[in-house]
C-alpha cells in the first residue's frame, strides 16, 4: 500500500506547485481593480449554444448574447411597442413598401469598425441572400422568419438604408427589433467566418471577453457605448442545468440572478429578506385546441360547454403555483393589441351540462385527448391534462389521454384535419417571436395556417376573422390595427377553438442588491441601466 | 504475453463494430426527422426535402450507415445542430473535465473502499465491521442525485465551506480553485463504488486469511500490520483490481448525474443538453465515444490483469 500513499503524497506536491504559479501570475493591481470592479454573475439554464445574434434561436443564448448587439429599433422597456436604436428615425412609404432608416452617424463597434449603412446591408445580406460571400458563415434559423419579405436592401449614402418589401408587411418593424435583425461587425464576420459565433463583435452595451465552453461567458461594459457606458463592469452567464443546484448557489450568494425557478420554493423565495423575485408575463400562451372540424367539437355550443366545465384558476393556482397568468385572450397582455375586455368562460359546471344537453349530448360523449410528456413552453403537461380530465367527468364527459413522445406528439399535431387520428383534442403552446398581434392572431387563428402549412391546430375557420387578420395585415396605422385585433378576439372567444388556460411567467430571482434590473416579454436580459449596491 | 495482446486488440474490431451499428440503430430507431430539427418548426417542405438529400437519409437504411461509418473513420463525426461546431472537437474537449471527475472518484473510491475493506475484515463480525459494513450498504443504495444535493446543501450552503458547483470559480483557472470544486462531486460519485470496492476487498481479505501461509506468517511472529499489508493484501489485490477497472467504466458512464448535479463541463452535461436539444448528431457522437472508452478501458484492465498475475496464462 506504501507506493499508493506516496502517489498521492506526488500529486498533492505537484498541486501545490501549480496552484502556487497560477496565484502568482496576476499581477497586484489587478486585486486591487476587483475590489472595486462591479460584476453580476447570472445563473443560466443551459449553455449558450451561440453568440452570434443572426443564429441564436434559444433563451439561454439570447439571454448572455444580446447585450453585445442593437437593431436598428428596439422594444420599449416592458413592453413590444418599437422605439428608435441604431437609427434614430425613419420613414415607411405609402405602399407600405420600402422603409428608409436614417442611422446614427457616432457608433463605433466594438473592434473599432465604424458603424453605417454597409454594415446593415451586409448584416441583413448575409442572412438572406445565397450569393453572399459570408452566407455560409452560420444557419440563419430566423432570416426566413424575419426576412423573408424582404426584397432587397439599399445603401442610400453613407448613414441612410433602405429595405425594400416584396409586398406589404406591418409587422415588419417588430422584427427589426429581433435577435436575427442585429447589425454585427462586417470587419469580424469576415476575419472569423464560422467562428463569429465564438469572438462576436457588436455594437452593444457589453463587449465580448471569454467563452469557456460549459463553464461561463463573460462580458465587459463597453465603456463608449453611445447611449452611455452601463453601470457594471462585468457580467458573467454560468449554465447551470439543475434548477435545484441553481437555486442553492443563489442562496449561498454565489451567483446575483438566476432564472427558471422551483415553482415549489416561490413563496420560501419571496420571503427572503436577502433576494428579490421580479415576475413579468411573457410571450406566451398555453391551451387545449379542439379538433374543430370533426364531431363532437364542431358544435360551437359543445366547445363552449368544455370551457365552462374547466376551473382554469386552479389550474393556474394549484398547479402552476402563480407561475402563469391566467389568460382572458390567446393575445398576453404584455402585446399591445390585447384585449382587455374580452372575458374568458368562467367555471360554471352547470352552463356546461345545460349547452351540452342543447347540443344534444345530454349524457356527454367520449374523446381523446393528446398530451405530450414535455416540450418547450409546454409547462406540466400531464398534471394539467389530468385537472382537465377530472373537470370534464363531472359533467359527463369521459376524456381518455394519451400521451406521447415530443417529437412524434409534433408530429401528430401537425397534419390535416382529416388525418388526425389520435386525438379529438390537445395541448400546445407558442411562445411568441416579434412582439406583434400579427405573431398570435394571424399565426394562430387564420384559416390559412391550417397543418401543415402553419401553426391553426384547431383547424378554425371563420371567414370574418380572417377577413380582420388579413387587413391589419397591410395596415401601417396602428390605431386601426389595433382595433381590427380586438375584434377578432371578441369573434375567437366567442368560437372557443380552445381552452384558453394561461401566458406562462417570466420569474427570476436575484438578490437585493442588485437595482433596476427589469425583466422584457421578449425574454432578453437588458443590463444597461443595472447597478449593485 | 505479446500474442495475447494482439489478440484482444483484434477481437476488439467486432466489438466496435456492434457498437457502432447499435449507436446507428438507436438514434435511427428514435422518432423525430433530423432535418425538421434541423430547420426548425418555421421551415417549408422544400427545404425539408432539399436537406433530407443534403443529409442522404432519403438513401437505404445499410447504405446510410455505411456513409456513416466511414466518415467516423475519417473523423469526421459530423456537425452539432445545436453548438453548430464540428462534433469530435467538442466532446473531445469536454471529454477532460469528465476524466478529472472520473479519475478522482476512482482515487477516492480505491483509498476508502480498500482501507475500510481490510479494517472490517481485521475486524470481522465486531461492531466495527458491522457499522463499517452498514456505511457500505447505505452508501450503495444511495441515489447519486439526493447525495449530491444533500452535500451541496451541507458543504456549500449551510458550512460555505466548499463550492457547490462548477469546475472553476468565475474567471479562475488555477489548480487549487479546480481541487476545491472537485471535492464534492467526486465524493458523490465515488460513494458506490467505493462501496463495492469495499465489500470485495473485505470478502478477498477474509478469504486470503484462512489460506495456510498467513498462519505461517503469523506463526513466525511477524508484526500483525506487515503480515497484513505486505502478505495477506497483495493476494488479496487480484480481485479487488478486477473490481476497480470495472468501476472505472462504470464511473465514467454514471458521471453524467454527478456532472448535471455540479453543472460539471463534462461530455454528461454536454449529452443531456443535447438530447433536450435533440441534437442527434451530438449525442449519437457521445453514445459512441463512451462506448468506445469504455471498450478501452476494459481492454487496459483484462491486459494488466494477465500482466500481474503471473497464473493465469492465454
Amino acid at each position: 500500500m506504501r507506493w499508493f500513499f506516496r502517489v498521492m503524497i506526488t500529486v498533492f506536491v505537484l498541486g501545490a506547485i501549480v496552484a502556487g504559479c497560477s496565484f502568482n501570475s496576476p499581477p497586484q493591481s489587478a486585486g486591487e481593480n476587483a475590489a472595486r470592479e462591479k460584476s453580476i454573475v447570472i445563473g443560466l439554464q443551459a449553455e449558450p449554444t451561440s453568440l452570434d445574434a443572426h443564429q441564436i434561436s434559444d433563451y439561454n443564448s439570447s439571454r448572455a448574447a444580446m447585450e453585445m448587439y442593437d437593431q436598428l429599433v428596439q422594444f420599449k422597456d416592458e413592453s413590444t411597442e418599437i422605439e428608435p436604436d441604431l437609427a434614430e428615425k425613419w420613414d415607411v412609404s405609402k405602399d407600405g413598401l420600402e422603409y428608409t432608416f436614417y442611422l446614427r452617424k457616432d457608433v463605433k463597434f466594438h473592434d473599432g469598425t465604424p458603424f453605417n449603412a454597409e454594415a446593415v446591408k451586409f448584416s441583413i445580406d448575409r442572412q438572406i441572400d445565397p450569393k453572399h460571400p459570408y452566407h455560409d458563415s452560420g444557419q440563419f434559423a430566423y432570416a426566413e422568419f424575419t426576412f423573408g419579405m424582404v426584397d432587397h436592401v439599399e445603401v442610400v449614402d453613407e448613414y441612410t438604408v433602405k429595405i425594400v418589401l416584396k409586398e406589404p408587411y406591418a409587422p415588419f418593424l417588430s422584427n427589426l427589433a429581433m435577435h436575427a435583425a442585429s447589425i454585427v461587425s462586417p470587419t469580424a464576420v469576415k476575419q472569423y467566418g464560422k467562428d463569429f459565433s465564438r469572438h462576436p463583435v457588436g455594437t452593444g452595451p457589453f463587449k465580448f471577453v471569454s467563452w469557456n465552453p460549459g463553464v461561463e461567458v463573460i462580458l465587459e461594459k463597453n465603456p463608449e457605448y453611445f447611449k452611455g457606458a452601463p453601470k457594471i463592469d462585468k457580467l458573467i452567464f454560468k449554465p447551470i442545468t439543475e434548477d435545484q443546484t441553481r437555486l442553492t448557489e443563489l442562496e449561498a450568494g454565489n451567483l446575483d440572478l438566476i432564472v427558471n425557478v422551483p415553482p415549489d420554493d416561490l413563496e420560501r423565495l419571496k420571503a427572503d429578506p436577502n433576494l428579490q423575485v421580479i415576475e413579468q408575463s411573457g410571450m406566451h400562451v398555453w391551451w387545449t385546441a379542439f379538433n374543430t372540424q370533426k364531431k363532437p367539437f364542431n358544435d360551437v355550443r359543445v366547445r363552449q360547454a368544455v370551457n365552462y366545465a374547466i376551473n382554469k384558476e386552479a389550474i393556474v393556482n394549484e398547479i402552476l403555483k402563480g407561475t402563469g397568468e391566467l389568460a382572458n385572450s390567446p393575445l398576453p397582455p404584455s402585446i399591445w393589441g390585447h384585449n382587455p375586455n374580452v372575458k374568458n368562460y368562467e367555471y360554471n359546471p352547470e352552463k356546461a351540462k345545460q349547452l351540452l344537453a342543447e347540443a344534444g349530448y345530454p349524457n356527454g360523449f367520449e374523446v381523446t385527448y393528446g398530451v405530450p410528456e414535455s416540450g418547450s413552453g409546454m409547462q406540466q403537461p400531464t398534471t394539467m391534462a389530468a385537472a382537465i380530465q377530472a373537470d370534464l367527468e363531472k359533467v359527463g364527459i369521459r376524456v381518455k389521454i394519451q400521451t406521447f413522445e415530443w417529437g412524434s406528439y409534433l408530429d401528430k399535431v401537425f397534419v390535416p384535419y382529416d388525418q388526425q387520428k389520435d386525438m379529438d383534442m390537445h395541448q400546445m403552446s407558442w411562445i411568441g417571436d416579434n412582439g406583434d398581434p400579427d405573431n398570435f392572431l394571424y399565426i394562430l387563428f387564420s384559416s390559412k395556417q391550417w397543418p401543415t402549412a402553419g401553426f391553426n391546430d384547431a383547424y378554425y375557420k371563420n371567414e370574418e376573422v380572417d377577413k380582420l387578420l388579413d387587413e391589419a395585415r397591410v395596415t401601417n396605422d396602428k390605431k386601426k390595427r389595433t382595433e381590427l385585433y380586438e375584434k377578432a378576439q371578441e369573434l375567437i372567444l366567442k368560437d372557443a377553438p380552445w381552452i384558453i388556460v394561461d401566458h406562462e411567467k417570466q420569474i427570476v430571482v436575484a438578490q437585493k442588491n442588485v437595482k433596476n434590473f427589469k425583466l422584457h416579454p421578449t425574454g432578453v436580459f437588458r443590463f444597461a441601466n443595472v447597478d449593485v449596491d | 504475453m505479446g500474442i495475447y495482446v494482439v489478440k484482444r486488440l483484434l477481437a476488439l474490431i467486432p466489438v466496435l463494430l456492434g457498437v457502432t451499428i447499435l449507436t446507428f440503430s438507436i438514434m435511427h430507431l428514435s422518432p423525430g426527422d433530423p432535418a425538421k430539427i434541423i430547420l426548425g418548426s418555421k421551415a417549408t417542405e422544400e427545404s425539408i426535402r432539399q436537406l433530407r438529400a443534403e443529409l442522404g437519409l432519403d438513401l437505404p437504411i445499410y447504405q446510410q450507415y455505411l456513409r456513416w461509418l466511414g466518415n467516423i473513420l475519417r473523423g469526421d463525426w459530423g456537425r452539432s445542430i445545436q453548438m453548430k461546431m464540428e462534433v469530435l472537437p467538442l466532446i473531445l474537449n469536454r471529454f477532460g473535465a469528465t476524466l478529472i471527475l472520473t479519475l478522482a472518484s476512482a482515487g477516492l473510491a480505491t483509498v476508502f473502499g480498500v482501507l475500510s475493506g481490510i479494517i472490517a475484515a481485521q475486524k470481522k463480525y465486531t461492531w466495527i465491521d458491522r457499522l463499517l459494513m452498514l456505511i457500505v450498504l447505505v452508501g450503495f443504495g444511495m441515489p447519486v442525485f439526493w447525495l449530491g444535493i444533500l452535500l451541496q446543501i451541507t458543504f456549500g450552503l449551510k458550512l460555505n465551506i466548499l463550492p457547490i458547483s462548477g469546475m472553476y470559480s468565475p474567471g479562475q483557472n488555477g489548480f487549487l480553485d479546480l481541487f476545491k470544486h472537485l471535492i464534492l462531486p467526486s465524493i458523490s460519485l465515488a460513494v458506490g463504488s467505493g462501496a463495492i470496492i469495499a465489500r470485495m476487498t473485505r470478502s478477498s481479505m477474509l478469504e486470503v486469511f484462512g489460506q495456510d501461509y498467513i498462519r505461517t506468517a503469523r506463526a513466525k511472529g511477524l508484526r500483525e500490520k506487515k503480515v497484513i499489508y505486505k502478505h495477506a493484501l497483495k493476494n488479496a489485490f487480484i480481485p479487488i483490481m478486477t473490481v476497480i477497472g470495472m468501476q472505472i467504466g462504470f464511473l465514467l458512464a454514471g458521471a453524467v448525474l454527478v456532472e448535471m448535479v455540479f453543472s460539471w463541463p463534462g461530455i454528461g452535461t454536454l449529452m443531456v443538453n443535447g438530447i433536450l436539444a435533440r441534437d442527434f448528431p451530438l449525442v449519437q457522437g457521445i453514445i459512441l465515444f463512451v462506448a468506445t472508452s469504455y471498450v478501452l478501458i476494459n481492454l487496459v484492465v483484462d491486459i494488466l490483469y494477465a500482466y500481474l498475475d503471473p497464473r493465469i496464462s492465454y
